[in-house]
């Protein structure tokens, strides 16, 4: 067993970021940034749900939170120049659930 | 036509399927991956500061705003470097690959004209750098247009074959716009050793930040690199210029002495920084991205191959994923195009989007012309979806299989109108087993 003094954060922490990066991410106006975002948020905090070094899942929620920061911004910006919708939206309905803020 | 995104100096030539689909109201031509990519969310909240608040020169030594500025600057060329394996200081940046290509090209050339007045490049080149070429030759330089293979690498035997005693420099790009071929640059790398004062440049626009790259594992000496093909900013763009040993070329701009001397100009910095994050962010997703964009494009392939019949795909089949070049038989070009403008295709099969010439590209991998026009250029990127690959793909399966029941008009005359009045049933003929190829067509002309 690893003796370092690194603790590493709670589940719930964990779970309380999961959930503001994900609708962050599902705030994007824009349909490929969306998808993008939402998905790469999943595969991000799947990673974190396996990583059994402290000090690795520290770092790596370090990492989730200042991006948290970055994807809130430019949510924000994407959705003030947002276009109209894109036809493939229309005919193929997205996996994702795209509730808007 | 439909428009070309006409901001994009290097718009590369052939049709090319968007990574943003058309909107269902507003016509808006949209970018495509080998075209343009989308600038990352990412990219544009770090370049914001810097078109806002901290306004500072980055040349400004004397106070605080420039002093932030520079230290961006730093960064970012740091990033830049880390993605291809240089030194910060080997990095100038520059408005993007087109002036990078212009640079490196030409400023090796006039640099060593007294002794060396011979150059070597492919004919599968951008044309940015085939146009620097044909310049340099109105100067009196002699250039060698490497022909290709068939699968569009250019072979290292023919490549050694033109070296002459006076050869100062060999440009050979990294990956094809067109076809997503990639040539065997660290082969050609470790051959060049050999032969002293030849310099290699690589145009690296398409492969930057997509594949991994290596200028000390390659053996490169100069390599262009473009923002807006990363997922950065258009309008900027970088040139690694090897400083060890030393590769000396003839600056284009003449100017208050910027980055080495090699550059003038006051540098823009939130665009160096969106370069900078753009790099720091495809380093960070490369093999992320790979995986996707591999798995999107066999998708694409094997959905197209599985429904439609008689389609060719142009290149060797080991290029970047993210680039499918597929060429339908048995349709014509045009038609075809006009049939799938509402997918945002780009238009024209020519860099030059009004002239309808088959692509100078596919014509050196030895397409014949009929299937250079009807070819389709699949760009793929960090923000393509499924549903966008199923919904293109559903697409071009209807079209094709329609335009083919058509009765098509075969245009082998130069001239339409006599040639309009011959409709031929090519696909029945096809079906039935006749050769197109052997049908002496000129007999049934007027």
């Amino acid at each position: 067993m690893s003796t370092t003094v690194v603790t590493a954060p709670s589940r719930r922490a964990i779970l309380d970021l999961y959930a503001a990066t994900l609708r962050s991410s599902r705030a994007f106006s824009s349909y490929n940034f969306r998808e993008y975002f939402v998905g790469r948020t999943r595969e991000v905090f799947r990673g974190m749900q396996t990583e059994s070094d402290p000090a690795r899942l520290r770092t790596m929620y370090a990492d989730a939170r200042a991006e948290l920061g970055v994807l809130r911004r430019s949510a924000i910006v994407n959705q003030l120049y947002g276009g109209p919708k894109l036809a493939v939206e229309v005919h193929a309905p997205a996996q994702e659930d795209t509730q808007q803020a | 036509m439909v428009g070309v995104d006409s901001s994009s100096p290097r718009e590369p030539t052939a049709l090319a399927w968007s990574t943003f689909l058309l909107p269902t109201k507003a016509k808006v031509i949209s970018p495509q991956d080998q075209a343009t990519t989308p600038v990352d969310p990412r990219v544009l909240d770090a370049m914001l500061p810097y078109l806002t608040d901290q306004y500072g020169n980055p040349h400004s030594r004397t106070h605080a705003y420039g002093w932030e500025a520079e230290s961006a600057v730093e960064d970012a060329r740091k990033h830049v470097a880390d993605l291809i394996g240089a030194d910060p200081k080997d990095i100038v940046f520059t408005s993007g690959a087109t002036e990078t290509n212009n640079m490196a090209i030409k400023g090796i050339a006039r640099f060593h004209k007294e002794k060396k007045r011979h150059i070597i490049t492919t004919q599968t080149e951008h044309k940015c750098v085939l146009d620097s070429c044909r310049k340099l030759s109105e100067e009196g330089f002699d250039i060698t247009y490497l022909p290709v293979q068939q699968n569009g690498v250019v072979s290292l035997n023919v490549l050694e074959n033109a070296i002459r005693p006076d050869t100062s420099l060999v440009s050979i790009m990294t990956v094809n716009n067109e076809t997503g071929v990639i040539q065997p640059m660290k082969e050609i790398g470790e051959m060049l050793r050999k032969y002293r004062g030849i310099y290699l440049h690589t145009d690296a626009a398409q492969a930057v930040g997509k594949i991994s790259l290596d200028v000390n594992e390659m053996n490169i000496d100069l390599m262009s690199i473009s923002g807006h093909k990363l997922y950065g900013p258009k309008g900027i763009g970088a040139a690694y210029v090897r400083r060890r040993p030393r590769v000396r070329l003839e600056p284009i701009l003449s100017g208050g002495g910027q980055e080495r001397g090699l550059r003038s100009g006051t540098l823009p910095t939130a665009l160096v920084v969106g370069l900078g994050e753009a790099a720091r962010i495809a380093k960070q997703e490369m093999k992320r991205d790979h995986a996707r964009i591999t798995e999107l494009s066999d998708h694409l392939i094997q959905s197209i191959n599985a429904q439609v019949e008689h389609v060719v795909r142009n290149g060797d089949v080991n290029g970047y994923p993210g680039c499918v070049n597929l060429s339908f038989s048995y349709v014509e070009g045009e038609s075809l195009l006009m049939a799938l403008k509402d997918i945002a295709l780009s238009s024209g099969s020519a860099c030059t989007s009004a002239s309808l010439e088959p692509s100078y590209v596919l014509r050196a991998l030895g397409a014949a012309e009929d299937m250079a026009h009807s070819s389709l250029r699949f760009g793929i990127g960090r923000f393509t979806t499924k549903a966008e690959v199923d919904f293109v793909v559903s697409h071009i399966i209807r079209t094709v299989n329609r335009l083919r029941d058509m009765r098509c008009v075969l245009y082998h005359q130069p001239s339409r109108s006599s040639s309009e009045s011959v409709p031929s049933p090519l696909w029945e003929m096809v079906q039935e087993g006749i050769d197109i190829n052997s049908i002496d067509w000129s007999q049934s002309q007027h």
